[in-house]
């Protein structure tokens, strides 16, 4: 049932996590890559901005043009506030349900994070304390989502700069525990993953050895740069070779049906977009998505 | 401590200069506060470019400085209540004057709830009127500079 929305299956014809279909290589579409990303022509897949689907005003008519022409169209949800220890605020999981309707879309997913507490804004995904309470918020607020969302659920876990003190879990068993209560499937962001080895002085490829990659949904990929001694996930950076590094280790040891590139602002010239593009596809083993050069 | 007690204190401490929550690294929170601050900025000024461009190599420290201590209320109020402040100490630039009159005579926002569409209004701006009817925004006397 999931596969009839899900637009053409992918260049194998595989059938990933969750009945999805091997989109291969995408890209997350921004209004401001829009004509970039209408010239990719063997794009089978774009994840959007939730937030960015306005209930009041019309889909942006390049998104459209895309969903048209069958690429799957994943909304990603940045401000549902998963993690956070109150219930989901109704009218944000309203609109969030809403925007992915209005997309067709096959899969949705959010973070495991929370943006909010005490009535105040963070303005960015803040980690939570591995706690058995946090997995608990988690698992609650996830379960609304899915009760309103007749279409898979996947789950990223964030980049963090800090942890708490009263982690009681491994991330491993953090994200073990969520998926297996919730049913959901993973958003595995491998630059966030990068991220916290680095800044926790552990090693990269740990985390892929302690979650089940047979769930991963997609996977994200980005840049990010140094700043005080510390990698922050910038998405506005090119992608680092380590990272894309870490994208082959993990397709070695169980290659997800999606990954896709992420960039959120200081936009860099197509070619800079078409290379780490074809270096998803090299890492991964998918075929490219760019237009053939001359 | 409830982790919804714990959230908060944690949200207060990279927002609005609460102190850092018991048993936190001060360090990485003071890096998280920068980035966060560095990232609201970026996203003020694409709602505000010419906020953002007048200021030049000054935004992110005049940002940093208004918003350092002051949680956000979204793009559109932390530029406009920026505006709003340097405007009242003459310190404004002078494109920024003509950025804002302009979100001024389109919206209505009385600086502490969400901004309402303007249905009917009439501003004076340095070289004309702004008159708004029906929620479009018309320039009367010099049209060439807005």
């Amino acid at each position: 049932m999931v596969a009839d929305k899900a637009g053409p299956a992918g260049p194998t014809g595989l059938i990933g996590a969750g009945g999805l279909p091997d989109w291969g290589v995408g890209i997350g579409w921004r209004p401001e890559i829009a004509g970039y990303i209408d010239g990719l022509p063997g794009l089978k897949f774009v994840e959007v901005v939730a937030e960015a689907i306005d209930e009041h005003l019309p889909i942006p008519a390049a998104l459209k043009a895309l969903r048209d022409r069958g690429v799957a169209v994943v909304p990603h949800g940045t401000r549902l506030s998963i993690g956070g220890a109150d219930p989901i605020e109704p009218d944000r999981l309203r609109q969030f349900v809403a925007a992915a309707h209005r997309l067709e879309a096959p899969l949705a997913s959010e973070h495991i994070a929370f943006v909010r507490a005490g009535g105040v804004e963070a303005g960015h995904l803040l980690p939570l304390p591995r706690t058995r309470e946090a997995v608990d918020a988690v698992v609650a607020n996830t379960r609304l989502v899915q009760q309103e969302l007749d279409i898979p659920f996947a789950l990223e876990p964030i980049a963090a700069i800090f942890d708490w003190p009263e982690d009681e879990l491994t991330e491993g068993q953090f994200i073990s525990e969520i998926l297996e209560r919730t049913g959901a499937l993973l958003l595995l962001d491998v630059a966030n993953v990068y991220a916290n080895a680095i800044n926790r002085g552990e090693p990269p490829s740990g985390l892929f050895d302690a979650v089940p990659l047979d769930r991963v949904a997609y996977v994200h990929v980005a840049g990010g740069s140094m700043h005080e001694g510390v990698y922050h996930d910038t998405h506005t950076d090119p992608v680092p070779p380590e990272v894309f590094d870490l994208v082959e280790a993990l397709c070695d040891r169980h290659r997800p049906p999606a990954l896709m590139l992420e960039r959120d602002g200081h936009y860099p010239p197509a070619g800079q977009l078409t290379v780490e593009l074809d270096g998803i596809a090299t890492a991964s083993g998918y075929p490219p998505v760019t237009p053939a050069g001359p | 401590m409830s982790l919804a007690a714990r959230q908060a204190e944690l949200v207060a401490a990279l927002t609005a200069g609460a102190p850092v929550p018991a048993g936190m690294d001060p360090v990485r929170l003071g890096i998280a506060a920068r980035a966060l601050l560095y990232k609201r900025a970026g996203e003020v000024a694409r709602r505000w470019p010419l906020l953002a461009a007048g200021l030049g190599p000054d935004w992110h420290r005049v940002f940093a400085e208004w918003a350092g201590a002051r949680p956000t209320a979204g793009s559109l109020r932390d530029g406009w209540d920026l505006a709003r402040e340097l405007q009242g100490r003459a310190a404004l630039p002078e494109i920024a004057e003509r950025e804002l009159a302009l979100v001024e005579a389109r919206w209505r926002y009385d600086g502490r709830t969400p901004p309402r569409p303007r249905r009917l209004g009439i501003r004076r701006v340095a070289d004309g009127r702004l008159l708004t009817i029906s929620g479009r925004v018309m320039v009367i006397g010099r049209s060439d500079s807005l």
